[in-house]
């Protein structure tokens, strides 16, 4: 067990920072998972962690002690390798014992500690083959034996799934999990794949460009997205995003952009602002053309978007229907049939609360502070809470 | 009713055309460029390699003086019974035994320390320091010979002046094949480098990140990681010790010592020279050399098996 403190971490190559000023406070137990694209340096960040980058700036504390220029030998962890990095020359019962020959344990022991895990991992019948005999799968599951083998404070992972089948990966994502409710160890994951981060975190960390867009539960990140990255980072099809103005208007505020109209709540204090406009397709809701009113009430569905159906993509169970609304060009998401047809005009609706709000400029989220005791209605976080604490 | 959906197959009557074969012609004319392009290797292979192999099988039965004017004589197995019997050639053999094994501490040995210690210098200087180690490759053997022969000269020479104690290297049996030795020593000494450090190269870093991880020391890396993952290529550079070493002390034995003195840095490969360019015994000679041929050729063959058997080609 151990607890992880990640503070201003730093790492410069050259002028490029691949990390930059990260802060992170992992406790006992979390699954994190670092996500973000290629290149935005979660990797980077794992392997300072680990102890094989030294950091240009900042500080790693393990239960409170500073590990920062500390070997990986005197770090308390193990790591999972995106190649695996089974050593080619050594059986199967060699890799996995590897970590505790290097610790110099009696050879009754590591027999028996490699037995165990290998029943645990089904890879006992696999003991005396070298890594190329071996299949992805079952490669994958030696590289996690070994890092479970000596019983590691912490786990590291770097896309330990992404040489997998895509049937394999998510069979594997579940015995992970399991796994990580049986052990109860800290668990620090890299991934760029969102449904890895979504399944398996208690805490997803988004990184863009070196830095920490935000951290939460996957409930969080998901239906509060704290900048315009992140928003369109999650999600498949991932947010729609469309510039727009945000002022209020007839005691309203309201949200308008070419063919958008969405009035939120009453209030008049608005002043006109450039804002970033974020509906996730799931939530657009498909009005008959013909219903043309403002529905003033903002507990109702109203229509919002106003476009015409440009394509209509089959999923199996769902489809997805490109429209041009404006210049802009939004996807809607929804049980089939949609009943769309390409050329058709069409109209949307979206509840008040799953709107979300971004400054033009900076990307971040606009957060909704009612001036008097005019506090609009806000969606139920019940279940929102419930993961908060679950991961906490 | 239900009706059952029929199977995705060609209707009865839609029987497929196979499509036609090229003809024999063309697909002849297709397959021949990749032989076109190995055929001037291939031909000097034949020409420089085999054909004076074949002839050199035929003139191990004949005795023959290289005279064109003079017949060759038809021996049987005479050639081979002086083989067997004649001292020089046993002792000539040792020592070449014995050049190879003191050559395998600059061809093996140092060169692993050397990359190994080297592969910690990063940046420039870690590429200078190879550079200088490797720039005795580049000197050509006959030149470095003439270098040597002022180094080593007696009283006057750099070496003595150093050590201070008047050592008369090429004229003295111990010191001569010592001299010899370490001269070749010296130019393989580069170039093994530049094969080890390449082989170190070729091993992925993830090997030695995970067994950080893993809680091992640094020598532990070393000795159960990098050395065993680097056997095909140290294995590889004994082979080559093995074959060259004859090709790289020739010249040297040749320019400096003629052999001498008293035979003392005759070995195998001069031997041969001398019996078919000095003794002008070309029969003998053949029929030695094919014997040595025979003998290193086995060598070669279990140093290949046991490259095959220590490489693990990973993917």
């Amino acid at each position: 067990m151990s607890r992880i403190q990640v503070e201003g971490l730093t790492k410069r190559f050259g002028e490029v920072a691949a990390v930059d000023r990260v802060s992170l406070d992992i406790s006992h137990g979390d699954f994190l998972v670092l996500l973000g694209p290629s290149g935005c340096g979660k990797s980077t960040l794992l392997r300072m962690i680990a102890g094989l980058i030294e950091p240009s700036g900042g500080r790693v504390l393990l239960d409170g002690r500073d590990v920062t220029f500390a070997p990986p030998r005197e770090r308390d962890m193990a790591m999972v390798f995106q190649s695996y990095a089974l050593y080619p020359h050594l059986t199967v019962e060699r890799n996995i014992g590897f970590p505790l020959r290097s610790r110099r344990r009696p050879r009754a022991e590591i027999r028996q500690k490699v037995r165990e895990v290998a029943a645990l991992l089904d890879l006992a019948e696999l003991l005396d083959r070298r890594p190329r005999e071996l299949s992805g799968g079952q490669r994958q599951r030696v590289a996690v034996g070994r890092a479970l083998v000596r019983d590691p404070g912490a786990f590291l992972m770097d896309e330990p799934l992404s040489n997998l089948d895509a049937k394999l990966r998510t069979a594997t994502r579940g015995q992970l999990r399991a796994l990580h409710h049986t052990l109860g160890s800290t668990i620090v994951y890299v991934t760029h794949d969102q449904v890895e981060a979504m399944t398996m975190a208690t805490r997803v960390a988004l990184l863009n460009a070196g830095r920490l867009e935000q951290v939460g539960t996957p409930t969080d990140v998901y239906d509060e997205p704290a900048s315009v990255f992140v928003a369109g980072f999650l999600g498949s099809p991932a947010m729609n995003l469309l510039p727009a103005r945000i002022e209020s208007r007839a005691g309203r505020v309201q949200v308008l952009a070419p063919g958008v109209e969405l009035s939120l709540w009453t209030a008049d204090d608005q002043p006109a602002r450039e804002v970033t406009l974020g509906v996730r397709p799931e939530h657009l809701v498909l009005l008959p053309p013909t219903s043309a009113s403002l529905a003033s009430s903002p507990t109702s569905t109203s229509p919002v978007f106003r476009g015409v159906v440009e394509t209509v993509e089959n999923l199996g169970g769902e489809e997805v229907a490109q429209c041009a609304v404006g210049d802009a060009r939004l996807l809607a998401r929804g049980p089939r049939p949609l009943g769309l047809r390409p050329g058709e005009p069409v109209a949307f609706g979206v509840p008040a609360d799953r709107v979300h709000l971004f400054d033009r400029a900076s990307g971040r989220r606009l957060v909704w502070q009612p001036a008097s005791g005019d506090i609009p209605r806000e969606r139920d976080h019940v279940h929102d809470s419930a993961a908060a604490v679950a991961g906490s | 009713m239900f009706v059952e959906l029929a199977p995705l197959a060609a209707p009865a009557e839609h029987v497929a055309v196979d499509a036609a074969r090229p003809p024999v012609a063309r697909r002849v004319l297709r397959a021949l460029p990749p032989f076109l392009y190995l055929a001037p290797g291939l031909g000097c292979l034949i020409v420089w390699t085999y054909r004076p192999l074949v002839e050199a099988v035929q003139l191990s039965f004949y005795q023959w003086n290289l005279l064109p004017t003079r017949p060759k004589v038809p021996v049987g197995l005479d050639n081979y019974q002086q083989v067997v019997q004649l001292p020089e050639l046993r002792h000539s053999l040792w020592l070449t035994v014995a050049t190879i094994v003191f050559l395998l501490p600059f061809s093996v040995l140092l060169p692993t320390i050397i990359s190994l210690l080297t592969r910690r210098i990063h940046g420039r200087a870690g590429g200078a320091y190879r550079a200088l180690v490797f720039a005795p490759v580049l000197v050509p053997p006959v030149a470095s010979a003439a270098m040597w022969m002022w180094l080593l000269d007696p009283r006057h020479g750099l070496v003595d002046r150093m050590i201070g104690n008047p050592v008369n290297w090429l004229h003295e049996r111990g010191p001569a094949q010592l001299a010899i030795i370490g001269i070749t020593g010296w130019h393989l000494l580069g170039f093994a480098v530049l094969v080890v450090t390449a082989g170190l190269a070729n091993i992925n870093d993830e090997y030695s990140a995970a067994a950080q991880l893993d809680g091992a020391t640094r020598r532990q890396i070393t000795r159960w990681i990098i050395l065993p993952l680097l056997s095909p290529t140290l294995v590889l550079l004994t082979l080559m010790t093995v074959l060259l070493s004859g090709q790289l002390t020739f010249p040297l034995i040749d320019a400096l010592t003629q052999g001498g003195p008293d035979d003392a840095t005759t070995n195998a490969y001069y031997l041969l020279w001398e019996y078919c360019f000095k003794s002008f015994n070309a029969g003998l000679a053949s029929a030695a050399g094919l014997a040595f041929f025979l003998a290193f050729g086995l060598v070669a063959l279990f140093l290949v098996w046991l490259f095959e058997k220590l490489s693990f080609h990973d993917n």
